[in-house]
């Protein structure tokens, strides 16, 4: 009876425990600084609408998340939830220092991977299992300035559609004399560097386990002769993807690769009549294709709170919340989502289309060992240090033992 | 009370010691046994990880990027040490002149090496680009200062060379404050020039302040990251690149850590040489 009598009370004192108390914090890390994003209106909402979890956000700079998050892993106090670059997830991911997500997502109703695009959903799967869920995904397309187009009499309707076009059209509006050069990307020696090559790789048909390929080496020449014939800047060796977006935006460069991420930027900035189109094929080859990026949400093995922050994937997975991503140029990781009215409607319709084609990178464990010589490779040749294909080869020596023990 | 041990003197003896053995001791301890493990972040948490003795350092001298760095490092070590001390001394003699605004156009050059490293590097990249940068248009020729591999290496020691200037010039300022006068009096009735008068006074007065400013710099220098991270990233080619950004880009970018961690060690033994230098002229100074 007394033993009755305690259980009673410890049933009502619990459930008047959890009726009562504060919410739990779920510490939330993440790069989106841009008050638009719909991580804000995201949080906000989740925090209104139940009184089980509170998400806890911090700003963190994109180029240091990773930084931030090894010294927590190490000190081993590590945040509940994370946004992560889709590249790098499976080198957490091998190294078990996430969280399994497999059942959870199983039992989810609101997170159904056969209605995610294959190359965003990849990102998180490692050895069969679920550790992380994508947030948004973005791909690469030609921002092309129509004035330019116009004023060196082509046809801003007609932006080009090959290789040989796109060459042809960028030598055209070529000007030095007003310091606008045709095209522009980013060569930078890091991962974004890598980014903007590999749609051309991929066109030429070319693959990241063959670059002693003539198909490689094509490609990467192609971004050489920019350089060399003075349409492209040597600058692009040192250029952020937003340094080359800078350029664009201060007609400095008639067509440069770009992402969706920088939409908010050019309509603000940009003060002339710019658009957009699906990255030119390769002659002969017709191969449509671009890199595939984005961010991916995932918890740290020792998060404190796992609950919390699933809870939060899910109600960032909303069909709603995922489509006010557009708002900032996030597109949707779905396959189901097509959103009504987009803001932009045509850079919208362009990089949906491009999605389509966009591969991702890996999901390698060694991706950054895979990426830095490659970056080294395209560094190479177009500082003319080496020609494209003795640089390629290099880089192919480095990688394929990698690829040999995880191919990719 | 002279002389007696008292238990107070050994609390406020191991206040200092414990100091050092946690925040230097244990930092640097712990570096040294990160470059001989093999570690990932599956390990990271734990001390104890697969011992791999040097193989660590085996890769890095093999590594040909890591030879260059190096020699990147000592260079623009070296070059900021001896552009900093010369400009840092001429701007320094100027501004012991008396003339009206001394004290605040002093000052005001003190203002640029209080701004964040990375914001100076950003404002170099601008005025060094290619195209729209201020430098170009100054000099009339479309230059590639950072994009040029046999070139970014200069154009960063330029930029941290008017990052750094103004701190030495203010030390050296302070050390030329502590000349008494009268050797100059002495020197000007026997008839020395200005030129014999800073040949024989000012310079053997400075010397030892000179000295302890170079160490400074090799110290700050060795541990640049921010500015050429802004600017270059360390590219193109690791052309720009210095050790600690090397290290840095294996640890935190290519998940290396006991190869970042093997890097760190090179860059520390040269610093802590440097620092043992500074506290030997800092000693000598005093007794002098």
């Amino acid at each position: 009876m007394l033993r009755l009598c305690v259980a009673a009370v410890a049933v009502v004192w619990l459930a008047l425990g959890t009726a009562t108390a504060e919410p739990k914090p779920v510490s939330l890390w993440h790069v989106f600084n841009l008050e638009t994003d719909m991580i804000y209106g995201g949080i906000k909402s989740f925090n209104e609408s139940q009184s089980e979890y509170r998400i806890d956000p911090r700003l963190v700079p994109a180029n240091q998340l990773v930084a931030e998050l090894i010294k927590a892993i190490a000190t081993g106090s590590v945040p509940d939830l994370v946004t992560l670059d889709n590249p790098v997830v499976a080198s957490f991911s091998a190294q078990g220092s996430l969280l399994d997500l497999t059942d959870r997502v199983s039992k989810s109703k609101q997170i159904k991977p056969d209605v995610y695009f294959k190359g965003p959903w990849a990102s998180g799967m490692w050895k069969g299992r679920i550790l992380a869920v994508p947030r948004d995904a973005n791909t690469l397309a030609l921002c092309y300035n129509a004035d330019m187009f116009r004023a060196k009499g082509l046809d801003p309707a007609n932006p080009p559609k090959t290789w040989t076009e796109l060459v042809a059209d960028a030598a055209k509006l070529k000007d030095p004399a007003k310091n606008v050069f045709g095209f522009g990307f980013s060569a930078m020696q890091a991962e974004e560097g890598v980014f903007q090559w590999l749609p051309f790789l991929y066109q030429a048909g070319g693959s990241i386990d063959h670059l002693d390929s003539p198909e490689a080496a094509e490609s990467l020449q192609l971004l050489v002769d920019f350089v060399k014939s003075g349409v492209a800047s040597l600058d692009v060796l040192n250029q952020r993807q937003y340094e080359v977006t800078n350029t664009f935006m201060a007609g400095n460069t008639a067509m440069v690769m770009c992402g969706p991420w920088e939409l908010p930027r050019l309509r603000n900035e940009a003060k002339f009549d710019w658009r957009l189109s699906l990255l030119p094929v390769k002659d002969g080859k017709n191969i449509r294709a671009s890199s595939l990026g984005g961010y991916d949400w995932v918890v740290p093995k020792d998060a404190q709170n796992p609950d919390g922050a699933f809870a939060f994937i899910e109600f960032m997975a909303q069909p709603q919340i995922v489509s006010a991503g557009w708002n900032t140029g996030r597109l949707p990781p779905r396959t189901d989502i097509v959103i009504d009215n987009p803001q932009w409607p045509q850079a919208y319709a362009i990089y949906h289309e491009q999605l389509q084609s966009a591969r991702a990178r890996g999901p390698h464990p060694q991706w950054p060992d895979l990426s830095r010589p490659m970056a080294t490779a395209i560094q190479e040749a177009i500082t003319g240090k080496r020609s494209a294909s003795e640089a390629l080869t290099d880089a192919a020596k480095k990688i394929q033992p990698i690829l040999a023990k995880t191919p990719l | 009370m002279v002389g007696s041990r008292s238990p107070l003197l050994f609390v406020f003896l191991a206040i200092p010691i414990l100091y050092l053995l946690a925040l230097v001791a244990f930092p640097v301890a712990y570096n040294i046994l990160m470059s001989l493990q093999d570690v990932t972040l599956g390990n990271i948490t734990s001390f104890a990880r697969p011992f791999v003795g040097l193989d660590n350092y085996r890769e890095v001298l093999g590594d040909p990027d890591f030879r260059k760095v190096l020699l990147n490092s000592l260079l623009f070590v070296a070059a900021n040490v001896i552009a900093q001390l010369g400009i840092g001394l001429a701007v320094a003699l100027f501004f012991s002149q008396r003339f009206p605004g001394v004290h605040f156009l002093r000052g005001l050059l003190l203002a640029a090496w209080m701004l964040p490293a990375l914001v100076v590097g950003a404002l170099w990249k601008w005025l060094f680009a290619t195209q729209y940068g201020v430098i170009n248009f100054a000099i009339g020729s479309p230059v590639h200062w950072l994009a040029d591999p046999s070139l970014s290496l200069a154009s960063v020691t330029i930029a941290n060379v008017w990052f750094g200037m103004p701190f030495s010039m203010i030390l050296i300022s302070a050390a030329l404050t502590g000349i008494p006068l009268e050797p100059y009096e002495a020197a000007a009735l026997d008839g020395a020039g200005p030129v014999q008068r800073f040949r024989y006074i000012t310079l053997p007065a400075l010397r030892p302040a000179l000295l302890a400013v170079a160490c400074l710099i090799t110290i700050y220098t060795m541990r640049a990251f921010d500015l050429i991270f802004a600017m270059t990233g360390g590219g193109p080619l690791d052309s720009s690149n210095v050790l600690p950004l090397f290290s840095y880009q294996f640890t935190f970018q290519q998940f290396r850590f006991g190869i970042g961690a093997a890097i760190g060690t090179f860059a520390f033994f040269i610093v802590f040489a440097v620092a043992l230098l500074y506290v030997h002229t800092l000693r000598r100074e005093a007794v002098e």
